[in-house]
């Protein structure tokens, strides 16, 4: 990408989460890949959780990026959706694409992603604090149906450095 | 609205219980199967199409939050 500042703007998408109350669930979602060597995902699904402490994925698609899950930086278990699962981390690349998903644009950086075994949606990247929230500045409005991604620093340009009392 | 934004729509009946993948630019559904292998396979070399995830049949419940 070029060094100009990062704006991309994301229109939240339906959910096939079916209804709340009989109408439709609006998520942000964004399109993101994952990167291991020269091995890349197609695009994939990527909700922009701030409840999550981590970036989760399926296992499915470590066997795609031909990880050995055996050999993992690190293994832990997480209360996901209602459920307790098991996650193998792996340090690989993360790419998010702008709204279009053009596969040529993106932003890449590295970061520890959790592999899960019998993930619910297999298309569906958990992008959690660490990992995701700490590379961007995330703004989300239900109420505009759209989200924000700007570099980190915007934050402390838009409301100065936040200091703990 | 955002920039004048609109929500992306999706039409997921008739999908239930299949793993589908959209078009980012019109949220069509372009690809469906019960096998999310053969979705990937389907969805290789096509551009602005990615991959949602599985559809929920009628009497799953709804998550309200994944973290």
């Amino acid at each position: 990408m070029a060094d100009q500042p990062l704006l991309w703007l994301y229109p939240y998408r339906e959910d096939a989460q079916s209804t709340r109350l009989d109408g439709p669930v609006f998520r942000p979602f964004v399109p993101v890949s994952l990167v291991h060597g020269d091995q890349s995902t197609l695009l994939l699904t990527g909700l922009i959780d701030t409840g999550a402490d981590s970036v989760l994925a399926s296992n499915l698609l470590a066997d795609q990026l031909g990880i050995d899950l055996d050999d993992h930086d690190g293994e832990t278990t997480h209360a996901v959706g209602g459920r307790v699962v098991k996650a193998r981390y792996k340090t690989i690349g993360l790419r998010l694409h702008p709204s279009d998903a053009d596969d040529a644009k993106y932003v890449q950086w590295e970061a520890q992603v959790g592999f899960i075994e019998g993930w619910h949606s297999d298309g569906l990247v958990l992008l959690g604090s660490v990992g995701f929230l700490d590379r961007f500045t995330i703004t989300a409005s239900r109420f505009a149906q759209a989200v924000a991604v700007e570099d980190r620093r915007v934050f402390d340009d838009r409301f100065g450095v936040v200091h703990t009392a | 609205m955002a920039l004048d934004m609109e929500p992306i729509r999706t039409d997921f009946r008739g999908y239930e219980g299949q793993y589908v993948a959209i078009d980012a630019r019109t949220g069509k559904i372009v690809i469906a199967d019960k096998d999310p292998r053969v979705v990937f396979e389907k969805a290789k070399g096509r551009n602005h199409v990615v991959v949602h995830g599985r559809v929920p049949l009628a009497d799953e419940p709804i998550y309200v939050g994944l973290g």
